[in-house]
């Protein structure tokens, strides 16, 4: 229905569309909060550990959002990179409860900051500091020290704190993005 | 306006085809639009298909290409076209075998496969399969169960299917799913049946118990599927054949019963299979043919053509079955379907009598030109049958065979004819002057260089020893003027034969070579060269030895050789007996198809393949402990030293050194239940060996085979040891026995290990093991250990060149046989040398008969064998004469028939 897309277009009903990778080490809780934002009838009630990558779809207020859900696993990280030049913005998923491991999503973020294709992007990230409702969970703020981003200056970044369970905190960190890729999508119109 | 003319014009020089004239670098190119966000799907799907295609086409793409491309393609999991989506899986199956880190889709593959979109789940399902390894087996196994039970056919099927794939890398998984696919077993679906059927015996086929017990269980159970059936059938004819059992199997009940099927695929399938079996009698046979007879009328064309096919099939095995339908077939020839009608002739061909031949040889020239190669085909195959049962007529169909070389036809074709033409000269002497004429008309006007080339060959090898052989020589120079280089290079090569063996034709054969030697190709000028200066020595000893037997080594051992030598120089000249000599293939590979055997597969001997003991050398080179052992002179065929079905299967197969013999023992450990390590071979060597060393197999898992190797020690013998042979006159004088002594003998064989019992299902073994041992039988070196086989196709030549020197010669009786063929196998089995002249054949009805044998001994002697054999009432008497470069390899080959 070409035509009607058109229309919608112009009538300024058909959202626009963005790509955004979700990416963090395994079992931090990535497919479980990309699940939160389907819609009732496409939601899964059977999440296991992702192999490669799934790709979702699912809107914010404003925009129709295409999310890459990577694998965290330490044999498919790699592979991310294969994914970054077409990304518009990039979800970072952490683990707030599991501190012995916060070491290694550092350097994967890291690698991330680092890779060509994104170094001299000014590509906004959201942290999301999952997993708050764990006993032994750290505050997103101690979360933002202990991946020291206070020193990440060249692109937007923005952390939350996050329950993929009940869905607590994820549309702070998802309207926050929204906001974020329409500044960009403005840009890029002019 | 402008793409449409594009079109019109690759429509006429490509046949309409628009992927023709598909660049790989820009198809690939193109492939990263698959990158660009939003996807187009029109556009994608265009592109993927050209991919498919050019791959489809035998493009090989490189690895990191081919995961460029392949990661490109995983972004198209973002549309949700179906097509494109379908044409993705398809992609995902080209390029799983190709691309690295393809497991990057299971997820996306997975969650398709477990959709809501019907059409998605099977063809994901099928992909992810391809993309799978065997470390993610485990993560999809529940997923694929579920699948295999699925409601939806499609589904299941696809499951099934992909299981059966998966289960050819690892049977372990798989034998999991059984129940689940018992269960698909009983689906109303007559696909998902035949699959399920499928996977059930893929799962049992190893147990013959089992597949014993799965047939009698769906035999008596009717499936609905006619597809099932059919699989069930060929089942248990196979089972039939293992057991060699015949009509009195409850096997054989079952398939009978299949001829009242009410299907008529499963009525085929079923009078094919009988037909096929091997040990029937006419009685058996009866039902089945008639069922096959009844096809032949039926108006449907496929059905006609499936029973004449069968018919024709065994018309050789079963000639009265098929005369029953002679009537039918008669009928048939004159079938609008020419398929049908070829069939039908070349089926009364095999069964006719001689005098029915000229008909239907008349017959068939009415529509040789309305049939296709392919047919044409099977009438030369008809032909080459008649011509060795019925010699007498090789007049007339050799005739036919030159009429049907001057008409069109593929090179398929023609090399059919022209072998044909070749193994009737071989077998019938009275053909050959004709045959030969047939083909040196047949050169004059020929397009294809392997068959000129192979006449030119053959016309080299044959022709000088015809009554005139003269009358040659003026087809084989028109070559040289008028063909590309290297069919002039093969004229070349005959000529100079023509003057190695004929005298009076020497002077004018040098004459023309010198001629040749103006030519402007390289390797033609070269030969020319080369044959005219040795011809000019006039020496028959060079000749044979450099124009009519030619070089023996294997090609590929000699090139091996050469860039070892080339890689260190040294100062000493290549020494051309460090090569592997060229092994005679196994088995006389000249079993000429006999029609109504199932069509073995065509040896490809045409290629300079790696010969089954260059595979060996390099295997051997990869041990450490073998690694220096020099050139690997001989490779024996394996041995079997256990019994079949028994705890451990094991192989023996022989490889001689120079100075050392290599024994690999090939294991199978056949219990489930154990897990064996350290096993070696021990060896209770013959007098004079003396073993080396064992080197174990580390580990020996169930139905995994591995292998040992025990290196045992030659006699230091007299062929070699020159220093004894002057130390004492003694030693030469002593027994010629000594010698045979020296090079054969008998060795215990005892199986030795380190036992582990373990868990059957999961394959965990124990931490203790014992020790233990198991007998084997004994193993033999020969005399034929030691020797190679070699081609001289001009064996009077080489039997000159080798001279009278180192002669040996002595009578036997050989009382205890009683034909003189008889006694040619076991002389040759024994001996091991290659029969040369097709002197390995004895005419019909003669009683006495000479053949020669040729080979190379261990450490590079010639050696060649005559053996007079004559037949008379107390058994065969032979004359046997040995030559050989060396005098003691003449001593064991004399005393070896002793
Ligand atoms: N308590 C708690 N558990 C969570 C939360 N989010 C996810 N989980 C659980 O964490 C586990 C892992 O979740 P996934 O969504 O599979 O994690 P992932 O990051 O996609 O993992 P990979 O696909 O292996 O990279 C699941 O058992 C979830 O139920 C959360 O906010 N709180
Ligand atoms: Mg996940």
């Amino acid at each position: 229905m070409p035509f009607f897309d058109a229309l919608a277009r112009w009538l300024g009903m058909k959202k626009k569309e963005v790509n955004v990778m979700v990416v963090g080490l395994d079992n931090s809780g990535k497919t479980t909060i990309i699940n939160h934002f389907k819609s009732p009838e496409t939601k899964n009630h059977d999440i296991v550990p992702t192999v490669g990558f799934n790709v979702e779809k699912f809107k914010s207020k404003s925009l129709a959002f295409t999310a890459f859900d990577m694998s965290g696993q330490g044999r498919y990280r790699n592979l991310w990179e294969q994914y970054y030049k077409e990304c518009d913005g990039i979800i970072f998923v952490i683990d707030s409860s599991d501190k012995l491991r916060m070491v290694v999503a550092k350097e994967e973020l890291n690698l991330l900051l680092e890779n060509p294709e994104l170094k001299n992007r000014s590509i906004p990230i959201l942290f999301y500091a999952n997993k708050m409702d764990a006993r032994d969970a750290v505050s997103s703020v101690k979360c933002s020290h202990l991946l020291e981003l206070q020193s990440l200056s060249n692109k937007p970044w923005f952390i939350c704190a996050s329950n993929a369970l009940t869905g607590e905190g994820l549309h702070e960190g998802v309207d926050w993005l929204t906001d974020q890729l329409k500044i960009v999508l403005q840009k890029k119109k002019k | 306006m402008l793409s449409l003319k594009r079109d019109k014009k690759e429509e006429e020089d490509g046949g309409g085809n628009p992927f023709n004239n598909l660049e790989k670098s820009t198809v690939l190119q193109e492939a990263r639009t698959f990158n660009e966000t939003p996807i187009n799907p029109r556009k994608c799907g265009n592109i993927l298909t050209k991919v498919l295609y050019i791959i489809n086409q035998g493009e090989s793409i490189g690895q990191t290409e081919a995961t460029e491309a392949f990661f490109a393609m995983t972004k198209l999991f973002q549309s949700k076209d179906p097509i494109l989506r379908r044409l993705v899986y398809l992609g995902i199956k080209e390029m799983s075998k190709i691309a690295q880190d393809v497991i990057i889709v299971t997820s996306s593959l997975m969650k398709d496969m477990t959709g809501k979109e019907d059409q998605f789940r099977g063809p994901a399902i099928r992909a992810l399969c391809s993309v799978t390894d065997h470390s993610m087996l485990q993560s999809i196994e529940r997923y694929m169960k579920q699948a295999i039970v699925d409601k939806v056919p499609a589904v299941s099927s696809a499951a099934l299917v992909s299981a059966l794939h998966l289960g050819k890398g690892s049977q372990e998984v798989i034998k999991r799913w059984v129940n689940e696919a018992q269960e698909a077993v009983n689906s109303d679906n007559v696909m998902v049946q035949f699959h399920a059927l499928g996977l059930l015996y893929h799962i049992r086929k190893t147990d013959k118990l089992a597949v014993n017990k799965l047939v009698s269980k769906f035999s008596k159970q009717s499936l609905k599927s006619p597809y099932a059936y059919c699989l069930l059938i060929r089942i248990a004819a196979k089972l039939i054949e293992e057991e060699d059992a015949g009509s009195e199997s409850p096997m054989f009940d079952f398939i009978e019963s299949c001829l009242r099927h009410k299907s008529e695929m499963v009525i085929y399938e079923a009078a094919h299979a009988i037909v096929q079996l091997k040990n029937t009698t006419a009685k058996d046979l009866a039902p089945a043919v008639s069922v096959l007879q009844l096809f032949c009328s039926s108006p449907k064309p496929t059905l006609r053509f499936a029973a004449v096919r069968t018919l024709n099939k065994v018309a050789i095995k079963h000639p009265a079955a098929v005369t029953a339908c002679n009537l039918d077939l008669e009928n048939l020839i004159t079938d609008v379907n020419r398929s049908i009608a070829t069939l039908a002739i070349t089926t009364l061909l095999k069964t006719g009598n001689e005098s029915s031949v000229d008909r239907l040889m008349k017959q068939i020239s009415t529509f040789m030109s309305e049939i296709s190669d392919e047919f044409k085909i099977v009438v030369v195959q008809a032909i080459r049958s008649l011509c060795s049962k019925f010699p007498r007529k090789h007049n007339v169909l050799m005739t036919f065979l030159a009429q049907m070389l001057r008409d069109e036809g593929g090179f398929d074709y023609k090399k059919e004819i022209v072998d044909c033409i070749i193994t009737t000269i071989e077998d019938n002497v009275e053909a050959k002057e004709a045959g030969l004429a047939h083909l040196c008309e047949f050169i004059e006007d020929c397009e294809h260089t392997v068959l000129a080339t192979k006449i030119l060959h053959l016309l080299g090898r044959e022709g000088p020893r015809t009554p005139s052989p003269s009358k040659y020589i003026r087809f084989i120079y028109n070559r040289v003027i008028l063909e590309n280089a290297a069919v002039r290079a093969a004229a070349v090569s005959a000529i100079a034969k023509f003057g190695a063996h004929c005298d009076d034709l020497l002077n004018s054969c040098v004459v023309l070579l010198e001629r040749c030697q103006l030519d402007t190709d390289d390797e033609v000028r070269d030969r020319a060269t080369f044959y005219v200066n040795v011809l000019k020595q006039k020496q028959k000893a060079l000749s044979s030895a450099y124009i009519l037997n030619g070089l023996q080594v294997s090609v590929v051992g000699l090139e091996r050789a050469l860039h070892q030598y080339t890689l260190e120089p040294s100062e000493a000249p290549f020494d051309l007996k460090s090569v592997p000599l060229a092994t005679q293939p196994i088995a006389e590979q000249k079993v000429r198809d006999v029609p109504g055997e199932v069509p073995s597969s065509k040896p490809t001997q045409d290629k300079v393949a790696a010969s089954r003991q260059d595979v060996y050398q390099e295997q051997l080179a990869q041990v450490p402990e073998l690694a220096n052992l020099g050139a690997l002179f001989k490779s024996s065929s394996p041995v079997e030293v256990t019994e079949s079905e028994t705890e451990y299967y094991v192989q023996c197969i022989k490889h001689t050194f120079n100075n050392y013999i290599v024994f690999q023992f090939d294991c199978t450990n056949t219990l489930n239940d154990q897990q064996l390590e350290r096993v070696t071979v021990e060896m209770e060597p013959a007098e004079g060996f003396e073993v080396i060393k064992y080197i174990p197999c580390p580990l020996l898992t169930y139905n995994k085979p591995g292998t040992t190797y025990t290196l045992v020690r030659l006699p230091s013998e007299p062929t070699q040891d020159t220093s004894r042979k002057h130390l004492s006159d003694q030693v030469i004088i002593c027994s010629s026995n000594l010698f045979t002594s020296l090079v054969t003998g008998t060795f215990a064989c005892v199986l030795k290990f380190l036992v582990k019992d373990c868990d059957p299902q999961t394959g965990e073994p124990d931490e203790d093991g014992y020790d233990d041992e198991y007998v084997l039988e004994d193993v033999e070196v020969s005399v034929a250990d030691h020797v190679q086989k070699v081609m001289k196709p001009n064996f009077a030549a080489s039997w000159e060149e080798v001279g009278p020197e180192n002669e040996l010669e002595d009578t036997y009786a050989l009382s205890n046989m009683s034909t003189l063929e008889e006694a040619i196998t076991n002389i040759i089995q024994y001996i091991g040398l290659q029969p040369c002249e097709r002197s390995d054949k004895v005419p019909e009805g003669k009683s006495a008969h000479t053949l020669y044998l040729a080979g190379v001994f261990r450490g590079g002697h010639d050696a060649l064998v005559r053996a007079k054999l004559a037949l008379d009432t107390s058994g065969v008497t032979m004359q046997l004469t040995v030559r050989s470069t060396d005098p003691h390899v003449s001593e064991v080959l004399a005393t070896a028939v002793a």
